[in-house]
């Protein structure tokens, strides 16, 4: 099993982020990792990355322990935050050549590695060198991103909101490579609120709320086991989102003049 | 989108920057550059922050001029000076510069899930900070080596001077270090981002008091400052024991000037002992603890609503009629109460720059005639116009400036409202408690009511030091991105202000003793209304400019 998270719980005061979640992911796998806004999505990934530490129990991620081997268990893992954060005042290319040094990667190798990520995405090379990332489109700057997250050819990734910011074409292209990295046997953590990308490009969902684990299966199965046309549906109807339609509706009613 | 179909290049074996290095060039470029650039290429990023701070150091070294004065003086009146000086900038420069550059929000986003230690972090950002009060300590420090030199061919004194100055610079760094680790064990993350406010106003006042007194001794002392039984107390005072170090090894050597190298060196080695070794483990707790987004107690509605409260009740309400001005009063006052950023830089600004007034107000205390009041309490009162105009100047920074695009999206047609509402929320909460406190200060320093009259010239001026910042449509609230703050502009703003300040205190000061005091407010009156006048019909005529 590439992640393997036992019992993991997150408190922050009186409130429980992530309540006890237990859960097993092998290698070669793309898990939609989906729940409404505060279940503790984030905070499960940024325990997972080992950017905050867990409260109790246990995790493993390529065989390393969260608390007792946090920098090997982070050489191994990439990570998108959903922020898309970046340190503005570098260029395109000292930013990810800094991140390429952080993990252990000669500056040579790593301007070859960058020039194959910028040219599957489109960028060009001038953009990257001469100009600062605080200039870069939200699109590009997430590119950037993604490609920090891959540079160093990690087993597992974990993306939240990956796509928020890229165009049609670079969406397209960004489900086709991580469905051609779990087929080389990478695995994939993909956290999201586009539904319809998940349920096409998942092979698994985990759905959670208030931090708690609801369903674990494959989408199609998911949506026949609870008879509801799609993960769309199925995803309001578990999470208290059944009624929103018709809320909209009557809210969209009072802007008339 | 092309597919790049060719497998990864291997890591070949080269060499490899390490992490610690990596960083440590990271913390400079961003400190040089500033975090935030929107618009800017490569080639236009070092007229930012390098420029300013090459132009800062040039001043510095011609502020370390001073030391000249010094010149055939002994050692210790000359490195008393020359510590005294270093620890006021270095206190300021670390202060102010800590908070951002070790607890910054967006870098653990960007940092900590890659396999660097939280220790690596804060050795880079230690390192960087050292280097950059370097720097500053170097340039003003130049002439006072010479000096030192030249006094009586004491070629040891600049090798020695040199090593207890970059001394000096570690023990700065490693106190504000273990100030917010200490903050951060004892009253946790909760509390750490106005705790650190806090801490940071308290470092840079007792660096600018620490290094007020000492100067002022050795002018008082004829140049003959040493410790005694009955000047024990000097001791106490942190730029003592670096003077001393450079007594002991190349002045003096006498038996108190070994004493104070001593605990220069005891006292940094433990400071960064226990800042570095010790409590290293409660900055990575503070660092996770900016990454926690989750509040952890839900707050009661009622102490966030007193501000709206206020605004509803007279005077305010009358004063700030107008939705636009309430509004960027309620915006302004907000962010100089809740928002860490700019609370990191407002308050530490001014806070060390209001020392000045207090120092006069002391100086000048054995005025106890009622007709020779001296000077102090008309200057502390002209003095407070540096707070508006310096909140107001760091107000129009923030580190969301982007969301600014809503002034100029609503139906406004200029930016003057909304100055007039920031201006009024720093007059409010900034300089109306400042002035109460310097009447305070002034009634019981003097024992007599009628004295703060004498705080009139500084009234009458305040309105008019306040609309300043906002002439020609400038200083609009929180719309500037936080990299351009630290701008070398206001220094001359300042010179300005306390220029203005020492003419019309002595003018004041020579009024009330000749008994023209009255005609003179009326005088002044009558100037800065008219100012004031001429100022808000040209603030109002301002219209938005394109955003490029």
């Amino acid at each position: 099993m590439m992640i393997v998270l036992d019992q993991l719980t997150k408190i922050f005061g009186a409130q429980t982020a992530v309540d006890a979640l237990s859960l097993e992911i092998p290698a070669g796998q793309i898990v939609g990792f989906l729940g409404p806004n505060g279940a503790g999505k984030s905070t499960t990934l940024k325990m997972l990355t080992g950017m905050i530490e867990p409260t109790s129990g246990k995790a493993t991620v390529c065989g390393y322990d969260l608390q007792r081997e946090p920098i090997e268990l982070k050489r191994h893992v990439g990570f998108v935050p959903e922020s898309g954060a970046v340190f503005e005042s570098l260029t395109g290319l000292e930013y990810l050549e800094m991140v390429a040094a952080l993990y252990g990667i000669p500056q040579n190798a790593a301007r070859a590695r960058i020039k194959q990520f910028i040219a599957f995405f489109d960028l060009s090379f001038e953009t990257l060198t001469d100009k600062l990332l605080g200039a870069y489109s939200k699109g590009m700057r997430r590119k950037v991103v993604i490609t920090s997250a891959l540079l160093h050819n990690p087993p597992v990734v974990f993306f939240d909101e990956p796509l928020d910011g890229l165009d049609a074409n670079a969406a397209v292209g960004f489900k086709t490579l991580i469905q051609t990295l779990a087929r080389e046997g990478k695995t994939i953590v993909y956290s999201s609120h586009i539904l319809d990308v998940v349920e096409r490009v998942c092979h698994r969902v985990i759905i959670i709320d208030k931090g708690k684990l609801l369903l674990d299966g494959k989408p199609d199965e998911l949506v026949a086991a609870h008879n509801s046309g799609t993960l769309e549906k199925l995803f309001t109807q578990l999470t208290g989102g059944a009624e929103l339609e018709r809320r909209a509706e009557d809210f969209a009613k009072t802007f008339r003049p | 989108m092309n597919s790049a179909e060719l497998p990864l290049p291997p890591i070949l074996p080269e060499p490899t920057p390490t992490p610690e290095k990596t960083l440590r060039r990271l913390f400079l470029t961003l400190f040089l550059r500033g975090r935030g650039a929107r618009g800017l290429n490569k080639l236009g990023t070092p007229k930012t922050i390098g420029q300013k701070l090459s132009l800062t150091l040039v001043f510095y070294a011609l502020f370390g001029c001073m030391a000249l004065a010094f010149l055939h003086q002994p050692v210790f009146a000359l490195a008393v000076y020359l510590h005294a000086m270093t620890f006021v900038f270095l206190g300021m420069f670390i202060a102010s510069s800590a908070g951002e550059i070790l607890f910054n929000k967006e870098e653990a986003d960007i940092l900590m899930h890659r396999p660097v230690t939280p220790k690596a972090m804060l050795w880079a950002k230690i390192r960087v900070l050292v280097e950059v009060s370097l720097w500053l300590a170097g340039a003003f420090n130049l002439v006072g080596l010479f000096v030192g030199f030249g006094s009586a061919c004491n070629w040891r004194f600049p090798i020695i001077h040199l090593f207890s100055t970059t001394l000096e610079a570690l023990f700065c760094t490693g106190c504000v270090v273990l100030i917010y680790q200490l903050c951060l064990r004892w009253f946790g993350r909760e509390r750490l981002e106005g705790l650190m406010t806090t801490a940071q106003v308290f470092v840079s006042i007792a660096a600018v008091m620490s290094g007020q007194i000492l100067p002022r001794l050795v002018f008082r002392f004829d140049h003959v400052l040493t410790v005694g039984e009955s000047s024990w107390w000097i001791g106490l005072l942190p730029p003592a024991w670096f003077a001393g170090f450079d007594d002991a090894f190349a002045g003096s050597a006498m038996l108190y000037s070994w004493l104070l190298a001593a605990i220069a060196v005891i006292v940094t080695g433990t400071v960064l002992w226990i800042a570095f070794g010790k409590l290293a483990r409660d900055y990575e707790m503070g660092l996770q603890a900016l990454n926690e987004t989750i509040s952890t107690r839900v707050k009661k509605h009622n102490h966030r609503r007193w501000l709206d409260r206020l605004v509803n009740v007279p005077p305010l309400s009358w004063w700030l009629r107008d939705p636009v001005a309430r509004a960027s009063f309620l915006l302004t006052a907000a962010y100089l109460i809740r928002d860490r950023d700019v609370k990191l830089r407002v308050y530490p600004g001014i806070a060390p720059i209001l020392i000045i007034p207090f120092v006069f107000l002391l100086q000048n205390n054995h005025h106890k005639d009622a007709s020779d009041v001296g000077f102090g309490v008309p200057f502390s009162g002209i003095y407070l116009g540096m707070v508006p105009l310096l909140g107001l100047q760091m107000l129009q920074y923030s580190q969301q400036w982007q969301a600014s695009d809503i002034f100029r999206a609503a139906p406004i047609i200029g930016p003057a409202q909304l100055c007039h509402g920031a201006r009024r929320a720093v007059l409010c909460l900034l300089a109306l408690p400042m002035l109460l406190l310097v009447g305070l200060i002034v009634w019981l320093l003097r024992g007599d009511w009628s004295q703060l009259v004498l705080l009139l010239p500084g009234i009458i001026a305040l309105p008019v030091f306040a609309l300043v910042p906002n002439l020609g449509g400038k200083a609009v609230p929180l719309s500037q991105p936080t990299d351009a703050a630290k701008s070398a502009g206001r220094g001359l703003n300042m010179i300005l202000v306390m220029l203005i300040a020492f003419a019309l205190a002595g003018l004041a000061s020579l009024a009330w003793s000749q008994g023209w005091f009255w005609r003179l407010v009326l005088g002044e009156f009558a100037v800065a209304a008219g100012l004031y006048f001429f100022m808000r019909r040209s603030l109002a005529r301002v219209r938005w400019t394109s955003t490029e």
